[in-house]
């Protein structure tokens, strides 16, 4: 199994060949979209980078839930996700960390939880078993 | 020959306009594979022909309407030759009546192969070619008649009328890979699908609705789809060309 540094190498070469990035822009808490700049299509390509560089399934929705709270008034009230829309994003991504998002959940807010950390703690967590 | 080596996919390619895209792509150095459906033996000639020129033309049997039909041709076209760098969607039927007589099976046989079947090759070839090559271009064939409607033709204006405005939405998601999405609108086209109505007004239509005073020819349209899929076509997106000889500018000559 490899260790977490070696994942973190390879997402990083990973997101410099995806997004166009330098490699001194890839760092452990950079969020995709508000500092690496990706768009929604980008997403899919990282995923589809990502199963080949790591010979790995990454299911949709898995790896970057990123609408599975969209009009849902059980889980989003008021713009901001609901104590049960957190619950389920917790069962959804145990790879997360979600103590920032937590204080303030609003769901505009929630793209800021897909980091460059969040890759590399799925993949650890699918390569570990 | 501007697309040496190049891999091109022509759905209804067996005749008429497709016919004229197969051999014109072919002859600009690109291995072309063409979905024929019921035509085979038109099919069998056209790959002899374009093999006789030099030409590399394969057919392959699917009807465009069948929702897995695209999925199998593309995966036969990687396995063959390993990539798709241009997909013509040209397959398109008629089925003319006036609307208060339009039967349903009339409406949904024109959506599913020109607008649903084009949906189903692009989709089909989309992860190939904006993740995987990050370059492609995707030429759809769509019809003056979109805009510029005749009676009888609610269900096909509607069907190339929604094949525009799919054009355009797909080039805006498709552009940061460097994939192209663009349509040709052809005008009066000599072809086997417009022998009815040529057959009544060919000659008054081209007489005196076209300023270039002839109907179009296969060819010309042709043209024009291997220049969107040439380099000279680079930087054009979500555009829709009309190739019409002036049909579409509305004035009566003579």
């Amino acid at each position: 199994m490899p260790t977490k540094d070696e994942i973190f190498e390879k997402v990083r070469t990973t997101l410099v060949d995806a997004l166009n990035v330098d490699e001194d822009e890839v760092k452990p808490t950079s969020r995709l979209r508000a500092d690496l700049n990706a768009e929604s299509i980008d997403f899919l390509d990282i995923v589809f980078r990502l199963e080949k560089q790591f010979g790995v399934k990454i299911p949709r929705e898995e790896l970057f839930p990123e609408s599975i709270f969209q009009g849902d008034a059980e889980f989003v009230a008021d713009g901001k996700v609901t104590a049960k829309g957190l619950a389920e994003l917790e069962k959804q991504m145990p790879f997360a960390d979600l103590t920032e998002f937590r204080k303030d959940p609003r769901l505009d807010k929630m793209e800021d939880l897909f980091t460059v950390d969040l890759i590399v703690n799925y993949l650890q967590k699918k390569l570990g078993g | 020959m501007t697309l040496k080596d190049q891999v091109a996919l022509v759905t209804g390619g067996s005749r008429g306009i497709g016919r004229a895209v197969v051999q014109k792509l072919a002859a600009e150095g690109a291995k072309v594979a063409f979905v024929y459906r019921g035509s085979q033996q038109a099919a069998e000639e056209l790959e002899k022909t374009v093999a006789a020129a030099g030409g590399v033309a394969k057919a392959i049997q699917a009807d465009v309407a069948d929702p897995a039909a695209a999925r199998r041709v593309v995966d036969g076209v990687l396995a063959d030759w390993g990539r798709v760098d241009i997909l013509v969607n040209n397959a398109g039927v008629i089925r003319d009546g006036l609307f208060v007589r339009m039967e349903p099976e009339n409406w949904k046989t024109v959506l599913d192969t020109n607008l649903n079947g084009t949906f189903y090759f692009c989709r089909a070839v989309a992860d190939q070619m904006a993740l995987k090559q990050r370059s492609g271009r995707i030429i759809n064939v769509s019809s003056v008649a979109a805009d510029h409607v005749n009676a009888g033709q609610t269900n096909y204006a509607a069907s190339k009328g929604a094949v525009n405005s799919f054009t355009r939405a797909l080039a805006v998601e498709l552009g940061s890979r460097s994939v192209t999405v663009n349509a040709v609108a052809p005008g009066f086209i000599e072809t086997d699908m417009s022998e009815v109505v040529r057959a009544k007004g060919g000659d008054f239509i081209a007489k005196k609705l076209v300023p270039l005073r002839r109907l179009g020819k296969p060819e010309d349209i042709a043209g024009v789809v291997a220049f969107l899929a040439g380099p000279a076509a680079a930087y054009v997106t979500g555009q829709v060309l009309t190739v019409d000889g002036g049909l579409s500018l509305g004035a009566v000559t003579g």
